[in-house]
């Protein structure tokens, strides 16, 4: 396969639980912010595990906006256009966007209320992306992904393509998910969630606790745009085709969409920087995981620095990915990189440098972002950086 | 963006197996049902005992794209197989049914949309490019047009499109939300094997016997009755030539020419309105 075309990353913006705008989002990943809170916004008390990374306020600004799922999109697209005006023909800009829920927490609502018309409109995944549109006027394509945890790094590779192909000439990409009462019973009937901390990499790892949050770029040509936060070099996605919730033991597919990416870019495990990990902190992904990266870096595994942002956040889900590579870009742009909040004790079986106890000061110019999802939903991105 | 072209089309519906099945009057035949529902295949397998009904239509739409084109299914395993998968509405019912069944650890992986495309690649062994898109007919042209994207680029060797909607389960929900179209509401799985128009053999250019009996459903897709599924039936409904496809979703457009092996290359052009 031969590289690709880069694609532009002009600009960024995010809500999460340790930050409600990219420099408060930078700023919690830097000093080690704890979002994981106990859940105060829909009821807990049944559930085995009532954590979560939780957004306590959003600003007022979206309170027009009844579905969650679309606040949380408004409120990352208000802090990515304020960094980058969307000054294009409005039929020529594409919104892609990743979610694992979309709107199912419109369907919860419709649900409890057998006259209710309005959370039923909403119900339909797609309906936040659409309601984006509409907020910001967009008239081009309007894409919702949904490969689980993987969904937010596919929107972005789905985006460049549509640049690629000239189909618009600026693209909105990302993902989201909100913490609802659906995915809390699902995850806690799965038992994935921890009682404890959540230690990506960690010898004690125990599990995931889940996360709300929404991280948007702004993405153009390669060259077309003024100023750049950094740009995607190549991404790649690949299915598993072995359980409908497990991942392949032997990560087959995370490899394969490994190795396209990295081709795709016309890179090879000597140029790559840093590594922004899935690491959902399970034993199982975490394991499969490094195995993957070990491979993938070759010689330099040991060397190369590793993080993962899940354990201040907590599993962002349809937004992870999203938030991750945006973690790369910023890394290169400030020339450090984020400690793996919640990372103690080293598990001998892993055999990667995992950014432990503070953030690294260390020059980034080229970022490898991974991701797994539910059903064997695997992708990988390769991200340029560069200093401000 | 180089040519693609499709190689096989399997369709199964409310109506029954293939485009042959579908009436020409359509609401004449619904008898006032608003969902005209679709029942997968029995099956002697006891692998997809727990798969919902839009995972187990999805494969049988998978088998019936193989029967169409003659293929074995080791043709279509592996890594060299992308599956790009839509639906607008196919994981509804497994939404409803955890929230209102109280949920469990075997049911909760199966709310996500992406358990239909999962349950199709661990059936047929497909480990390539992997996309789930949320959307009605308008959607459908996007994921052919990812489809072609990842041909051109050299990162499949062919690519497997799939839309499958039900609307059983949630018709009362789907009423009341207003977002669907005038009945009724055809469930439907279609499944589209494209290849890159260029490297067809002599064997794939032979000309395929369509699968269409006698009537097509053009009222319905205009209708979009079937959301995701609309622009495949076309495909199935009108093989042969270069075919445009056209997919409307919420207030948009979509457009892609396709061509068909039979016809030999043609560039898949996109128009917007």
């Amino acid at each position: 396969m031969a590289p690709v075309e880069p694609v532009t990353i002009v600009a960024a913006g995010v809500v999460t639980p340790v930050g409600g705008d990219l420099e408060a989002f930078w700023s919690g990943l830097l000093t080690g912010a704890d979002g994981i809170t106990t859940i105060e916004r829909f009821r807990v008390d049944d559930l085995k595990v009532p954590r979560g990374g939780e957004i306590k306020k959003l600003p007022e600004r979206t309170a027009d906006l009844a579905c969650r799922a679309s606040r949380l999109l408004a409120t990352a697209a208000d802090d990515l256009l304020a960094r980058a005006p969307l000054d294009v023909d409005p039929t020529r800009v594409a919104i892609v966007v990743g979610t694992a829920l979309g709107g199912v927490e419109e369907l919860e609502r419709a649900l409890e209320d057998p006259r209710d018309t309005r959370h039923a409109a909403g119900a339909l995944y797609d309906a936040p992306a659409h309601a984006l549109a509409a907020r910001l006027g967009v008239r081009g394509p309007v894409l919702t992904v949904s490969t689980a945890c993987a969904s937010g790094a596919t929107a972005l590779g789905l985006g460049a393509d549509l640049l690629r192909a000239g189909t618009v000439d600026r693209v909105i990409a990302g993902g989201y998910d909100i913490l609802c009462r659906f995915v809390m019973r699902g995850f806690d009937a799965l038992r994935s969630l921890t009682r404890e901390r959540v230690r990506p990499f960690d010898r004690r790892r125990s599990g995931l606790l889940l996360g709300e949050a929404a991280g948007l770029v702004m993405m153009a040509r390669d060259r077309e745009a003024p100023a750049c936060l950094g740009r995607l070099l190549g991404h790649a996605s690949a299915g598993d085709g072995v359980h409908i919730s497990a991942p392949d033991p032997a990560g087959r597919g995370l490899a394969l969409a490994v190795r396209q990416a990295m081709a795709e870019a016309g890179v090879t495990g000597e140029v790559i920087d840093l590594v922004s990990a899935h690491g959902t902190a399970t034993p199982q992904n975490d394991r499969v995981e490094s195995g993957v990266l070990r491979e993938a870096l070759g010689a330099r595994a040991a060397t190369v620095p590793v993080h993962a942002i899940k354990g201040g956040l907590g599993h962002t889900m349809g937004a992870a990915a999203a938030l991750e590579a945006i973690a790369c870009l910023l890394a290169a742009r400030h020339g450090i990189i984020p400690h793996t909040f919640g990372f103690e004790e080293r598990d001998p079986d892993c055999g990667l440098d995992i950014v432990a106890g503070a953030p690294r000061a260390t020059p980034v110019r080229v970022s490898l972002s991974t991701s797994l999802g539910f059903g064997g939903c695997n992708a990988a991105l390769v991200l340029e950086g560069g200093p401000a | 963006m180089s040519g693609v072209a499709v190689r096989a089309v399997g369709m199964v519906s409310g109506w029954g197996c293939g485009v042959g099945a579908w009436p020409s009057d359509v609401r004449g035949a619904a008898g006032g049902r608003r969902v005209i529902a679709a029942q997968p295949a029995p099956r002697a397998s006891d692998r997809l005992r727990r798969a919902t009904r839009e995972c187990l239509l999805a494969v049988d739409a998978v088998e019936a794209l193989l029967a169409d084109g003659g293929l074995a299914r080791e043709e279509i395993a592996g890594a060299g197989t992308a599956l790009v998968y839509v639906t607008a509405a196919a994981y509804a019912a497994s939404n409803r049914a955890f929230v209102e069944g109280g949920g469990g650890a075997l049911h909760f992986p199966y709310t996500a949309p992406s358990a239909v495309p999962a349950e199709v690649a661990i059936e047929f062994g497909l480990h390539g490019p992997y996309a789930a898109l949320i959307g009605g007919a308008a959607t459908t042209v996007d994921a052919i047009e990812h489809a072609a994207a990842l041909l051109a680029r050299g990162a499949c060797a062919r690519a497997l499109v799939l839309a499958v909607e039900t609307f059983a389960e949630c018709a009362d929900l789907h009423a009341r939300g207003g977002m669907l179209p005038e009945g009724p509401w055809v469930e439907a799985a279609v499944a589209a094997l494209l290849e890159p128009s260029g490297g067809l053999g002599e064997r794939e250019r032979a000309p395929h016997v369509p699968d269409r009996g006698g009537s097509r459903p053009p009222d319905l897709i205009a209708l979009g009755g079937t959301l995701a599924c609309g622009p495949l039936i076309e495909l199935a409904a009108r093989r042969g030539g270069v075919v445009e496809l056209r997919g409307r979703w919420r207030g948009r457009e979509a457009i892609i020419t396709v061509g068909v092996a039979s016809e030999g290359p043609a560039r898949p052009a996109r128009r917007e309105s």
